[in-house]
């Protein structure tokens, strides 16, 4: 059994008197690929934010490595060790990509590794490479989110935080994202992922938690999950979803 | 031709220091998306601090410029801490009022520590020139030039190859994401605006030794410089800002060599609304693009009203009309006079700014279309004053809508810029027409009050006239707000687009709006010309705008009710503690910066 790399415990939150979740626990193996899936308004992205510090908890604890890093600002969370790839990529649209891939090397001060990560990058995402002058704005959606992809590496985290990767690409490039998100996780980096299509993330996921309305309802072995019927169908969107991510 | 090449050079140094300017609020703006109109005070802190430099501690130049960047430098980030990062999160406009709180503040302090009085700030340089073609250039236009191309040179600098040069630029670009990379955010908060400041009060330094005058009003005048330059070169785009200082600059000066020295902001503001109307995104971005929105969400913060019986209301304006009655009030009667036209005003805005959205920071000018109208049709045409009053109203009405009309395509930030330039231009267009104003002398002998025969020249007669006159405004505008004009309006302010997907035509629901607006404002005006007597284009500044607007928040914006509490309570507290007038900048600015803990106002915004 592999050690626990993250942890929520017992997460309350709120946007002002919206309750978003209710007593939120989950945790994150060393080595795996975990995904948290849900429909709209579950509470996925905002479980982001907290992991990430973005927002604070009114109650409960998030931990990493054994540490608690509840409430400590986004760039101390960052330095912990962990990586984000946010919802709907957010690259700096007017830096070069160069650029970009550099500053999520931002929070590392070994100038002469940060050259070598660099290529090493370059040679994962091969696309990259191209548009490396290339201010970030021009990419298209599946070359953003493969910048985005980068650009968390080249912080050497030891766990990676993904919102939605697959969101808004074309079908060539989900699949493509896929492959990449288990070659980052094949390299030893831990994978958190935020979901909406389950069946995609079933595929490449370890473990799975399915969350409605701020509580996981659902958690399991991802392989099991996809093959229990009674679960695709209720709460993963039936046996055609992946025609809709299509 | 010689004196062009003068006048070329004069736009040029004078550009450099705007730039100065303007390159701060681009900083500034771009990792904060706040105009911040303290910027300004800063400029003059850095002036004051040199004069004392000079005069007190006898230090020579780079000693007296490294003090006022230090001092200034820590100014700036004091304001970031105090104005600027408690409310993360708050209504968006609440850090903008709480920068105008820190300017008033801050002005108020300079004026109680050195006196309104412009006092000389002589250049410590040699007093040689060159001449150049048929120009001359002097040791201190050097020493501005370069202060302008090092600082554009550290700086380019800084953002391309600093470490923290890069956060900034993140940071402008997507805060999240930057955080998300490890940036602290705050830092780079702190940095720039520690940096923007220091540039600032090397330009108040600057422009003090240049003119050889300062004085506290340099502040307000700065802050407007400083933003049309960076609107004219594109919103928190840094070396748009420097481009935009030059070409300010440089009208200026050519406007300052064609028609005089008083042109010279008139041919800003014109340049301003120009720059506005064509291409609101600045001279370098594509101008089909429409302004981008930093403020998203709803502009006004929403709240619960706190409801005032009727009987409560009735209960005070009895009290109101038979205050009079009391013995020996002329004095307080005068000040409630002042109080009830400065609640017309107040409603007047609060229609604008709370219901419509459009917060408006040059509602004076209204105050001065009304006066000056009232005054010169009754001086120049023999109208009666019950006839011109009236009249006045109408017309401010009419031309104030017309002017505000160029900023109606526009939203938030750019809304109050825009207003702020119409403002100035009415006054600098009254100053500047003299066959019709009488110019810088202003108008005299204004009539007072009268109904036929009946003049109203007691102070009794002016307070229930005042006080008659506000309250009729104020039940046309609560019958206004209850009818679908209303409702429309608040439409207009939640969400422009998606009023405009029902079929609201945004132009002509904003004209009504600034229409009637502009008629109360216009009679208030009007009013107060006939009591004052003596009016010129300064009777009514930009303070006044800033009044209203604090009168407006203090009573919850939208809140027509609120609006009048805001009006008294401005404007009689101030006057029941004598010896407090000097202060009076002092309370407003306080209060604006304590609207943090209620940013709904007194009775809460509607």
């Amino acid at each position: 059994m592999s050690t626990e790399l993250l942890r929520l415990e017992g997460i309350d939150t709120f946007y002002g008197p919206v309750q978003v979740h209710f007593g939120l626990s989950l945790s994150v193996r060393a080595g795996q690929i975990v995904s948290l899936l849900g429909g709209n308004a579950s509470g996925k992205s905002t479980t982001m934010k907290v992991i990430l510090g973005l927002l604070r908890p009114r109650a409960g604890r998030v931990s990493f490595d054994g540490r608690d890093i509840t409430g400590l600002p986004t760039h101390q969370v960052i330095r912990q060790g962990i990586g984000s790839v946010p919802e709907a990529r957010r690259l700096f649209g007017a830096m070069t990509v160069r650029e970009n891939l550099l500053m999520g090397a931002f929070a590392r001060s070994d100038r002469l590794v940060i050259a070598r990560d660099l290529e090493r990058m370059l040679e994962l995402f091969p696309r990259v490479r191209q548009r490396l002058e290339n201010r970030a704005g021009t990419l298209s959606g599946g070359e953003q989110q493969m910048v985005a992809m980068a650009r968390a590496l080249m912080g050497r985290p030891r766990l990676i935080c993904m919102d939605e990767p697959t969101m808004g690409l074309s079908p060539l490039f989900v699949d493509r994202v896929l492959e990449l998100i288990q070659a980052v996780n094949r390299e030893g980096v831990t994978v958190f992922m935020v979901e909406q299509n389950a069946s995609l993330a079933l595929q490449i996921a370890h473990y799975a938690y399915v969350l409605q309305t701020g509580r996981i309802i659902l958690q399991g072995e991802a392989g099991e999950m996809a093959r229990n019927p009674k679960i695709r169908d209720a709460y993963l969107g039936g046996p055609d979803a992946k025609a809709t991510a299509a | 031709m010689g004196s062009w090449l003068d006048y070329t050079i004069n736009g040029l140094i004078i550009g450099n220091i705007y730039a100065l300017v303007a390159v701060g609020l681009a900083l500034i703006f771009g990792v904060s998306h706040l105009i911040n109109f303290a910027h300004g005070s800063v400029y003059a802190v850095g002036a004051y601090v040199g004069w004392a430099c000079f005069t007190y501690l006898h230090l020579p130049l780079p000693l007296t410029a490294l003090a006022v960047i230090i001092v200034c430098g820590g100014l700036g980030i004091a304001i970031e801490r105090i104005g600027l990062r408690p409310l993360a999160g708050a209504p968006r406009i609440a850090p903008l009022l709480a920068t105008i709180g820190i300017s008033l503040v801050l002005d108020q302090l300079l004026q109680i520590a050195f006196t309104p009085d412009p006092r000389a700030l002589p250049s410590p340089l040699p007093n040689w020139r060159i001449s150049l073609g048929g120009g001359t250039i002097g040791a201190l236009d050097l020493l501005i030039a370069a202060t302008g191309l090092v600082s554009a040179g550290v700086l380019y600098f800084f953002l391309r190859f600093t470490k923290l040069g890069w956060a900034v630029r993140a940071t402008a670009q997507d805060r999240d994401a930057a955080r998300q990379m490890g940036v602290d955010t705050d830092a780079v908060n702190r940095a720039v605006f520690a940096i923007a400041s220091a540039l600032g009060g090397l330009s108040g330094l600057l422009v003090g030794m240049y003119f050889n005058h300062i004085d506290p009003a340099m502040s307000f005048q700065a802050t407007l410089k400083g933003v049309v330059a960076q609107v004219i070169g594109g919103m928190g785009n840094v070396p748009g800002a420097i481009a935009g200082s030059l070409l300010l600059g440089l009208t200026e000066s050519y406007g300052v060599a064609l028609f005089g020295s008083s042109y010279r902001n008139l041919f800003s503001f014109v340049l301003l609304l120009l720059i506005l109307v064509l291409r609101p995104n600045g001279l370098f971005a594509s101008a089909r693009v429409t302004p981008p929105e930093p403020m998203t969400g709803t502009f006004v913060a929403p709240s619960r009203v706190l409801r005032i019986p009727p009987w409560a209301v009735g209960l005070a304006l009895a009290a109101a009309v038979v205050l009079p009655l009391l013995p020996n009030i002329a004095y307080m009667l005068q000040v409630m006079t002042n109080a009830w036209l400065m609640a017309m005003l107040a409603i007047s805005l609060t229609l604008v700014a709370g219901t419509l959205g459009q917060v408006s920071l040059g509602h004076a000018a209204l105050l001065l279309l009304g006066a000056y109208a009232s005054a010169l049709l009754a001086l120049d045409s023999g109208w009666p004053i019950w006839a011109s009053v009236p009249a006045a109203g109408v017309l401010t009405s009419v031309i104030g809508t017309a002017l505000a009309a160029p900023a109606f395509r526009l939203r938030s930030h750019y809304v109050s810029i825009a207003t702020l330039g119409i403002g100035e231009i009415v006054s600098l267009v009254i100053l500047n027409w003299e066959s019709l104003t009488r110019g810088p002398m202003g108008v005299t002998n204004i009539p007072p009050l009268a109904i036929g025969k009946l003049e109203l020249d007691s102070p009794q007669a002016a307070y229930w006239a005042s006080l008659a006159v506000l309250v009729v405004l104020a039940l046309l505008q609560s019958r206004l707000l209850r009818s679908h004009l209303g409702r429309t309006f608040r439409a207009i302010r939640d969400d422009d687009v998606a009023a405009r997907a029902y079929g609201v035509s945004l132009d002509r629901y904003k004209g009504i709006g600034f229409a009637f607006a502009g008629f109360g404002a216009g009679v208030s005006g009007a009013i107060a010309a006939h009591l004052y007597s003596y009016i010129n284009n300064e009777t009514f500044t930009s303070t006044v705008s800033i009044t209203a607007l604090t009168m407006v928040i203090l009573g919850g914006m939208g809140n027509l009710l609120g609006a009048i509490v805001g009006a008294v309570a401005l404007t009689a507290l101030p006057e029941m503690f004598r010896g407090t007038a000097e202060y009076r900048m002092l309370i407003y600015g306080v209060v604006l910066l304590l609207i943090r803990f209620r940013p709904q106002g007194v009775l809460g915004t509607v």
